[in-house]
């Protein structure tokens, strides 16, 4: 005889082609000694067979009519009687997993007798009535495609008491969903048990070949011969008695990361109760019996140890005896990813490369997002500046300029403002506004809204259903419980309390990026990962950058002077005519704008980039067309070695002016040859200040040994290197669009965004064989980092690099997964 | 107006150009399922009449635009409004809606011990299950959108933007599920939502 069914324990986990994902998954924790409700698998052999020739293989059905009586013995119930049913599960279970298979279908074996048996069994009618109206709908959905089933049947089940008769309460909600089945398809679901199976293993092999499964696997090149498996599994209830319930519990606290079981319990009770709203569930270490609460911790900790992760575990005990109905890994909340990564690696259950892996770079810019400091918000209250709490709809703390038009709100945003964008409703028309906004808040909706909708998809911050507010918009205020806001006032919102607030408040990094972050980022920084230098402007930044760990700095003269109020001051000098003299006043603005910065360094390395003229970030900034139409030679990187030396003589100035401790070098972009890196060497010999220089095009990448060898250090602007070889301008390589787009129309293979190309890479092989001869050789990202592009940087042998400040944390966290890779 | 309220394309194009806010002509085509050409001989029609402007090559509507079509769709619909099926089964789609944005929610959100975080999509079965409801939310939009369609053509262009956001989804563009800035689901269907409502001369309360 064929055999087409293994029971959980004759299956050998890793048999996942014949089991499918689910199946799989059960075989192993059955061989775990687990206890999860007895079954079996129908292998994808007999789904291949069925599709085959559109009907069941001979011996199937004789096959699993035998396994029903295996699982009647093993359960002590009855499929299709008494005294305590034998009710099952039925799913669908591919060894890859895809959208559009069979859902699962519960409460499987009820016919009259089954449904008296359960009622007498748990003593509740009402139970009874609510499985019955439940199976059915499900049935009907899943099998018959019926669309909306069950409809109206809700108020029937409502109405039936504990104690009605359970013969005449299965026959009412019988008749009454099949009544309303045969209105909607024509179909009936079959009442006898036995075909219920059947039909429901049939549908499972035939939603193999659904649409939507379909267009996955063409999509996906998953072969369309592989068939799904399918799992037949005992029912436990939850509600037999007393010394029965059923709980969900996370091996930690999915929202803190906090250790110990997090969960809750309800005696007497099926799942669905918990997930319905109607009982409400006892935390589960108080709620469960001492001898099962000890079991399931001990099985808790058993499967962390045996996961290396958080665990979600839904549970059933059925008269004292507890089952587990399925083990997931534990959602969970970006600070509670951080914490449980630094903790499993403390306390040994994984190792840190797993760890790692279980923690996003977009996790960590989560946990790092600066916010109010929680005694400003305490002040704030108690000084009455809480206007009102709606509905929190997209958390984030943001303080703005209050804006009551889309249109407005764009204009001001584009004019550097904060913007927090107040409506009474939102509606589609308003998207160009929302987009602008750094927060926004509505009167009416709830966390379902348009505008709750669309500020997720944005990563807005937002309140909505904050009814107080009145928004007049002729008149262009707001008015709350008697108060008015003028549009232009400050406000802060916090998207996750619902709080809205007159006047703004000082964001800073929170104390969670500090903390258990900063232990993860440590084991990241112990797997000799590489070293990481944080753009900086104002002496400010420093700190923060250095709390950050980053381990050296970088700046440039262009962005400080401008930061500092000299951008005029800047462009007149660089407009002057005249030699080595006019340019004594750009060295003047450099010592004494440079000193602070210097200073708050202390003995760390800082990067200096010289003044660009032909960068596209400078091209309006620097009146670049005016003054490089009178002085076309500022155009190429020594075209006025002058302005060189002025930079170097003001940093040298300026290190002196700041104790002289800290390493400083000054780094010329667009060098693409070896005797322009020889020209600098000159200009710089002497100097207590390094020279060195940025690669930005394909030139300089391929002859990166011969300008390493002239130079102190050499950066790769790697989003410029990318933009060139695409011949792409580089700023769109920070924006959504064009590229968006023009990716998912599949005109470019390779996304500069996100990844390094081929024909970058190769030349960035040629760059890090200057590593070799002993140049400090650094990558100089910018935007927000790449987990993927980093993996490939580090790949080919880089361990030096340079991000905005914001991102130093990102960038040690993807470094640490590179090398540990 | 009164043009408005007796041409059919002008009516069509104007709303389609309200209800985005800002459109090319080619996008307003897809949308109305008209030629180019039409569409762009009525935005200078439209532009005439102060209704909208061009601007770098999209049609942006003027204040006059949203009282304009909604005192041409009160004369244009009087029959849709007074339609008994159609009432009905606007009764019904409030319920749909609802269900809608939950799931949109759900897409976009998990709940974890209590607290709403941001889906990461690590988790594809969660999302195939989110995916599956709203397909089959939009299958219950059909008779809906058949019944307005008997009235007015423009209807039926709605179910082959959803068809051909769906099929995008199911090849794995998650990001046609929500993105404010495509022809998403959400997008679709929020459009269909403003429409029905112009139509019917209702206002929305979310």
């Amino acid at each position: 005889m064929t055999a087409f069914t293994l029971a959980f324990d004759e299956a050998d986990p890793a048999d996942v082609d014949r089991l499918g994902g689910k199946g799989s998954g059960l075989a192993r924790m059955t061989r775990q000694g687990l206890r999860v409700p007895a079954g079996y698998v129908i292998g994808t052999d007999a789904c291949r067979a069925y599709l085959g020739t559109r009907t069941l293989p001979d011996g199937l059905a004789d096959e699993v009519l035998a396994r029903l009586a295996a699982l009647e013995a093993r359960t002590g119930k009855t499929f299709g009687g008494g005294p305590v049913p034998l009710l099952l599960s039925v799913r669908s279970g591919a060894p890859v997993s895809m959208p559009g298979m069979m859902d699962t279908i519960l409460n499987l074996g009820l016919d009259r007798t089954a449904a008296v048996a359960l009622a007498e069994a748990t003593g509740d009618s009402r139970f009874v009535a609510d499985v019955v109206a439940r199976f059915h709908a499900m049935y009907a959905e899943t099998v018959l495609g019926a669309l909306d089933p069950g409809a109206g049947i809700g108020d029937l089940v409502a109405d039936v008491g504990p104690r009605d008769d359970a013969g005449a309460v299965y026959d009412r909600v019988w008749a009454a969903c099949e009544a309303a089945l045969a209105d909607d398809t024509g179909d009936s679901v079959p009442a006898d048990p036995r075909a219920q199976l059947v039909g429901a293993v049939e549908a499972v092999f035939r939603s193999w070949n659904t649409r939507r499964a379909r267009t996955y696997r063409d999509f996906h090149k998953i072969p369309h011969d592989l068939g799904t498996a399918v799992v037949v599994q005992a029912m436990v209830f939850g509600n037999l008695s007393d010394d029965s319930g059923s709980g969900v519990v996370f091996t930690r606290n999915p929202v803190t990361g906090e250790p110990g079981l997090f969960g809750e319990y309800l005696a007497h009770s099926q799942g669905e109760d918990v997930v319905a709203g109607t009982r409400t569930p006892d935390p589960v270490t108080e709620a469960l019996a001492p001898d099962l609460l000890a079991e399931l911790r001990a099985t808790c900790s058993e499967l962390e140890r045996a996961q290396g992760d958080v665990l979600d575990i839904e549970f059933t005990v059925e008269r004292s005896t507890l089952y587990l109905l399925q083990v997931r890994s534990a959602k969970r909340t970006p600070e509670a990813a951080v914490r449980i990564a630094a903790d499993i690696v403390a306390e040994g259950l994984t190792t840190p490369a797993t760890a790692l892996r279980g923690v996003s770079v977009e996790q960590v810019r989560q946990v790092q997002r600066p916010g109010f400091a929680d005694t400003d918000v305490e002040r704030a209250r108690s000084a009455g500046r809480l206007l009102t709490t709606g509905i929190g709809a997209c958390p984030g703390q943001v303080s703005g300029v209050l804006v009551l038009d889309p249109d407005r709100a764009g204009e001001r945003a584009a004019g550097g403002e904060d913007v927090v964008l107040a409506r009474t409703v939102t509606s589609p028309a308003d998207l160009h506004g929302m987009i602008a906004a750094q927060g926004i808040v509505t009167a009416t909706g709830g966390s379902t809204s348009h505008a709750a909708v669309v500020a997720r998809a944005l990563g807005t911050a937002c309140v909505v259903g904050a009814g107080a507010l009145r928004v007049d918009e002729a008149a262009r205020t707001l008015e709350v419980d008697g108060r008015r806001l003028h549009e232009g006032d400050d406000v802060s919102l916090d998207g996750s309390t619902g709080e809205l607030f007159a006047g703004r408040f000082a964001v800073s990094t929170p104390a969670a990026a500090t903390g258990a972050l900063g232990d993860l980022l440590g084991i990241a920084a112990a797997a000799g990962a590489g070293e990481v230098l944080a753009r900086v402007t104002l002496p400010a930044d420093v700190d923060a950058a250095r709390e950050a760990g980053a381990a050296g700095l970088v700046t440039a003269i262009d962005d400080v002077l401008v930061a500092t109020g000299h951008l005029d001051g800047l462009v007149a000098h660089l407009l002057a005519d005249g030699g080595v003299e006019a340019l004594d006043g750009v060295a003047d603005l450099v010592a004494q704008e440079f000193a602070p910065v210097l200073a708050a360094a202390g003995d760390v390395e800082v990067g200096v980039r010289a003044i660009d003229l032909v960068a596209d970030e400078a091209r309006e900034l620097l009146q670049q067309t005016a003054v490089t139409t009178r002085h076309p030679e500022l155009t190429v990187p020594l075209g006025r070695p002058a302005l060189v030396e002025a930079q170097l003589r003001g940093l040298e100035r300026a290190v002196e002016k700041a104790g002289g401790a800290p390493r400083v070098h000054l780094a010329v972009r667009h060098v693409s040859d070896a005797a322009e890196a020889t020209a600098l060497r000159e200009l710089g010999r002497g100097a207590a200040v390094g020279v060195g220089a940025y690669v930005t095009g394909p030139r300089a990448a391929f002859a990166a040994e011969a300008i390493a060898a002239a130079a102190d250090v050499l950066w790769v602007e790697v989003r410029t290197l990318q933009a060139a070889v695409f011949g792409i301008p580089a700023r769109h390589l920070l924006t959504a669009e064009p590229l968006d787009g023009y990716v998912r129309r599949g005109l470019l293979s390779c996304d500069p965004r996100t990844t390094l190309d081929p024909a970058v890479a190769d030349l960035l092989v040629r760059v890090a064989a200057a590593q070799e001869a002993g140049c400090r050789v650094g990558m100089r990202l910018s935007g927000q980092v790449s987990e993927e592009m980093v993996a490939q940087l580090h790949g080919l042998g880089f361990r030096r690099f340079a991000v905005d400040a914001a991102e130093v944390r990102p960038l040690l966290l993807a470094l640490g997964k590179a090398a540990l890779q | 107006m009164t043009a408005l309220a007796s041409d059919k394309t002008d009516y069509d194009v104007l709303n389609t150009v309200a209800l985005k806010k800002m459109a090319t002509p080619q996008v307003v085509a897809e949308a109305c399922g008209l030629p180019r050409t039409e569409v762009e001989a009525a935005l200078d029609r439209l532009a005439a009449q102060g209704l909208l402007v061009v601007a770098g090559g999209a049609a942006l509507p003027t204040d006059e635009a949203e009282p304009a079509l909604a005192a041409a769709a009160a004369r244009r619909y009087g029959a849709v409004r007074a339609d008994a099926e159609v009432g009905g089964l606007v009764e019904r789609f409030e319920t749909v809606n609802s269900q809608f944005l939950t799931t949109m929610s759900s897409w976009q959100q998990v709940d974890v011990g209590g607290r709403k975080v941001a889906n990461d999509h690590s988790d594809a079965e969660y999302d195939d299950k989110v995916i599956a409801r709203l397909d089959k939310l939009i299958a219950r939009l059909g008779p809906l959108l058949e019944a307005l369609a008997g009235h007015d053509a423009r209807f039926g262009t709605y179910p082959a933007r959803f068809r051909s956001a769906l099929e995008r989804i199911d090849r794995g563009e998650h990001e046609y599920v929500s993105s404010p800035t495509l022809d998403s689901v959400h997008n679709v269907w929020f459009e269909f939502h403003e429409d029905l409502l112009r139509t019917l001369g209702r206002e929305r309360t979310e």
